[in-house]
């Protein structure tokens, strides 16, 4: 396993200490400012403050889910390409365990954001009556803690155990992971599905849709993979990674974006067309709150900007390959992703149109800063690439015909 | 590159690091290039086992059940099924479903795995993309017979005539006809890019007359120039990349068949991926099968080994749970839903008149496959085949319990039946085995099974500079 030392000799192990003090105290202010301006904007309008914080809370919290299967079905797969990748996913997944804290918040304004069903009205809903084995308050804070524990165990391990073979040289731990994955996957794929059951379907208590935990799922693989997008192209920029991650590597994770981007259309795609087609009003209203006023223009933003453009400017080579065209369309994608959850969430506050508010900003600001001091946190003190991982050779040398 | 290099990776380099990280070699055995060629093609220029020749004759035996079956429906209408008012669709969508489902898995190893530079596809890839058109073959009886008045199966499609007469363009039914077609066409042709090399090497070492004639017609002329490979390559990418969307499109559609009406049971968003993961459950599970008896019959252990195995095994239990985790999420979301319909829907499918078939369904699909969390039962033959054949059924009974539960309790409670099949129902089933069987050991005897050129890429010889770690041994090609 010593070999690969010469092999990799280009790359840089871990981020000079000046950079990275840099990236942590930016991150830093950018996370101060955020969680004042949500607490001033809690102040302000608390309410709607409440729906702005939850989108703002989900971007996050999904951008870390997407992180944490990408590790985890690395390993599943026994993949060889991605041992720089999955460092980088690790780092993300890394905001799991202070998305536990990012969630009070949420907690707290619980009662507004799901007034319909946690407030007193739900005593004469026939139909939230039935429901209330499920729908009420106290199941409702028990499976939150159930998700972000189990969340935060599972990533805190997966970076634990990567980061002791960094020290060990070792490549048992890879076994170790790939034995912990398929269990993981299983934790992975409910406490995902049920969680955007609980924060994002039930702030509308009557309308149900089965696919909408995999719709949820697409969203966050399509954000996660845009930013590691990101950071892969800003560490080549930089120089420092070379070898075991180049531009083929670049290249295959926009082609893993691009697969996404079309799976994200398939589901949002599938569940539209059969609520459509089968026109019964409990569910169509859903899409009926989406198309009326402004709304139209933000479904409409989400049909092209979340699938047409990243789909036509990725179906090229040289668009994966591209550093620039790449990287724009994963900015465009993450933003899109914010554009989703808002068009989940909002449309609960803003009925017959769509209205900004600084409010909102905020909402994202606060999570968004703690998320990113918590990623410069992870980057900072972990080296760059998996440095025993028995596959970096391979890494360094696969490359797409 | 010598023709004689042993394909054998030194034995002690399997240490445990290999054991721990799965690294047995993809192809094991002895076999160099040449007797590889020997053996893959010695299987279509020589005579076949006696065996073959029995079961090719028990297939005919089926085939010619299905062939007095479909004369019978011609003859009489569908009236001679179990269908009725209530259940107008059973056995025959069922079956249709059926077929559909077992050809995805055909695609997903030789589309879809290629894409994900998964190099152990090559040993099966052939033959599984052989059982997907023989499986959309067996698929495409049922829509037609169903029509009872076959003669106007052209009305399927949308063919301008005097009348003005369309088929309505907003069924689903309808966008199966372009998309089952579509899909048998695209495979067909990726099937035959494929063989062309291969059909080469048999054409190159037949010594018949007829032989080299036949199959030097159908490899078109290929003399394994550098620019016929690139041309091959390219053509292969440009159909992995086709295929993998249409794959999914087919079962999504056949799902739509079902999801956009209202019948309670049938309407749900999750269809779509869960008929998709459906399908690839049920064809690996069928790939399963036939391999286990191919490699056997033809001695091809060193090429389709345990790992091969055992890896269609984990994509059997992943896909197994995707399926289970569809089956809660329908059942989670009928109870949420507080739909009086949708709890009845589910609340029937289980404790019903048909619980039987429901439950059936559960333990196959879901719960005889959670056997392959464990190693020694995924790399056990018998297991395998004993819960390959579990899966079929149960994928069976899928579809059977969505179709027939759903429909037997109608809105009206008058209405409300129980279906039983007839023997015509039954006969027109099990006579499409025959038709299955039958294409495929004609398949098995008369083409090359295993994909020769792609298998000898990823063989140990194929690596002349030897690498230094195992890891890099079979994956250099």
């Amino acid at each position: 396993m010593k070999s690969h030392g010469s092999a990799l000799a280009e790359d840089t192990k871990v981020l000079d200490r000046a950079v990275a003090k840099r990236l942590v105290s930016r991150s830093m202010v950018l996370a101060i400012a955020g969680v004042a301006l949500s607490a001033l904007a809690a102040v302000v309008d608390t309410k709607r403050f409440a729906f702005s914080y939850l989108t703002g809370f989900t971007w996050v919290v999904t951008i870390g889910l997407g992180a944490l299967f990408f590790v985890i079905i690395q390993h599943l797969t026994r993949a060889r390409w991605s041992a720089a990748a999955r460092r980088h996913m690790e780092w993300m997944s890394g905001v799991l365990p202070a998305c536990a804290v990012l969630f009070l918040p949420v907690a707290v304004l619980a009662h507004d954001i799901y007034h319909h069903w946690m407030g007193p009205q739900a005593a004469n809903d026939h139909l939230l009556q039935q429901k209330a084995p499920y729908l009420n308050p106290t199941f409702f804070y028990i499976r939150a803690g159930v998700f972000l524990a189990a969340w935060a165990a599972l990533s805190l391990w997966f970076i634990k155990t990567s980061r002791a073979q960094d020290e060990s040289a070792d490549f048992r731990p890879t076994a170790k992971m790939r034995a912990g994955s398929a269990p993981a996957v299983i934790v992975f794929a409910l406490t995902i599905s049920f969680a955007s059951f609980d924060w994002l379907m039930s702030i509308d208590p009557h309308w149900y849709s089965t696919i909408f935990g995999v719709y949820v799922f697409a969203g966050a693989a399509t954000s996660s993979l845009s930013a590691l997008a990101l950071i892969t192209i800003a560490l080549h920029k930089a120089g420092l990674l070379r070898k075991v991650s180049n531009v083929e590597r670049q290249h295959d994770i926009g082609k893993l974006l691009f697969g996404f981007t079309i799976f994200w259309a398939y589901i949002a795609f599938s569940q539209f067309l059969l609520i459509w087609y089968a026109n019964i009003p409990e569910e169509t209203i859903f899409y009926r709150h989406r198309w009326e006023g402004s709304w139209k223009v933000v479904s409409l933003a989400l049909l092209f900007g979340h699938f047409v453009v990243p789909f036509l400017v990725l179906l090229s080579r040289h668009a994966k390959r591209s550093p620039l065209v790449l990287g724009a369309a994963s900015v465009l994608l993450l933003v899109m992703h914010y554009v989703d959850l808002y068009w989940l969430v909002m449309p609960n506050v803003d009925h017959h149109g769509a209205h900004l508010s600084w409010i909102d900003l905020a909402g994202l600001l606060g999570p968004l800063g703690v998320g990113a001091w918590v990623l410069s946190l992870q980057a900072a003190k972990s080296p760059l690439y998996p440095l025993n991982d028995p596959h970096l050779a391979e890494a360094a040398r696969i490359d797409n015909p | 590159m010598s023709a004689t290099a042993p394909l054998q990776v030194d034995p002690p380099r399997l240490s445990d690091r290999a054991a721990l990280l799965d690294e047995a070699p993809l192809v094991q055995g002895k076999d160099d290039f040449r007797s590889l060629t020997d053996k893959i093609s010695g299987i279509v220029l020589t005579k076949p086992p006696s065996g073959w020749l029995i079961l090719f004759c028990l297939a005919i035996s089926l085939l010619l059940v299905l062939g007095g079956s479909l004369v019978h429906l011609v003859g009489k209408g569908i009236g001679i099924w179990g269908l009725n008012t209530t259940v107008n669709w059973a056995w025959d969508i069922t079956g249709f479903v059926f077929w559909v489902g077992i050809g995805h898995a055909g695609t997903l190893i030789s589309a879809i795995l290629f894409l994900f530079r998964q190099k152990w596809r090559t040993s099966i890839n052939r033959a599984a993309e052989a059982m997907t058109i023989f499986a959309v073959a067996c698929a495409a009886i049922y829509p037609v017979a169903h029509l009872g008045r076959i003669w106007f199966a052209h009305w399927l499609f949308p063919i301008p005539n005097q009348m003005s007469i369309w088929p309505n363009f907003k069924s689903p039914l309808l966008w199966d006809v372009f998309a089952v077609s579509t899909y048998a066409t695209v495979s067909a042709l990726f099937w035959f890019v494929g063989l062309i090399p291969d059909l080469a090497t048999i054409r190159d070492r037949a010594t018949s007359r007829t032989k080299q004639i036949v199959f030097g017609i159908l490899c078109l002329g290929w003399r394994g120039s550098h620019r016929h490979w690139l041309h091959y390559e390219r053509a292969y990418l440009i159909f992995a990349g086709l295929s993998t969307p249409l794959v999914l499109s087919v079962h999504t559609i056949v799902s739509f068949d079902f999801a956009v009406s209202i019948v309670p049971g049938w309407h749900t968003t999750i269809f779509p991926p869960y008929f998709v993961a459906g399908a690839i459950f049920s064809g690996f599970a069928m790939v399963v099968t036939l391999m286990v008896f191919a490699r056997k019959a033809f001695g091809l252990e060193g090429l389709i080994t345990t790992r091969h195995l055992e890896n269609m095994n984990k994509v059997i239990v992943a896909t197994g749970t995707m399926v289970g985790y569809a089956y809660a999420m329908e059942l989670f979301i009928a109870w949420y839903s507080g739909n009086g319909y949708e709890r009845f829907a589910f609340a029937n499918r289980i404790l019903g008149p048909y619980s039987w078939a429901y439950w059936t369904m559960v333990s196959c699909n879901v719960i005889f496959p959670q056997l392959f969390w464990f190693k020694k039962v995924r790399t056990s033959i018998p297991a395998m085949f004993v819960i390959s054949i579990l899966v079929n059924i149960g994928m069976w009974f899928e579809r059977f319990v969505i179709i027939v539960t759903s429909l037997h309790r109608d809105f009206l409670p008058s209405s409300w039946t129980y279906f039983r099949p007839s023997i015509w129902d039954m006969s027109t089933f099990f006579g499409s085995f025959g038709l299955f069987f039958t294409l495929f050991l004609l398949f098995v005897r008369y083409l090359p099974m295993v994909a020769l050129s792609e298998v000898k890429a990823i063989t140990a010889a194929a690596d002349p500079h030897g690498s230094h770690s195992n890891d890099e041994a079979h994956h250099a090609a």
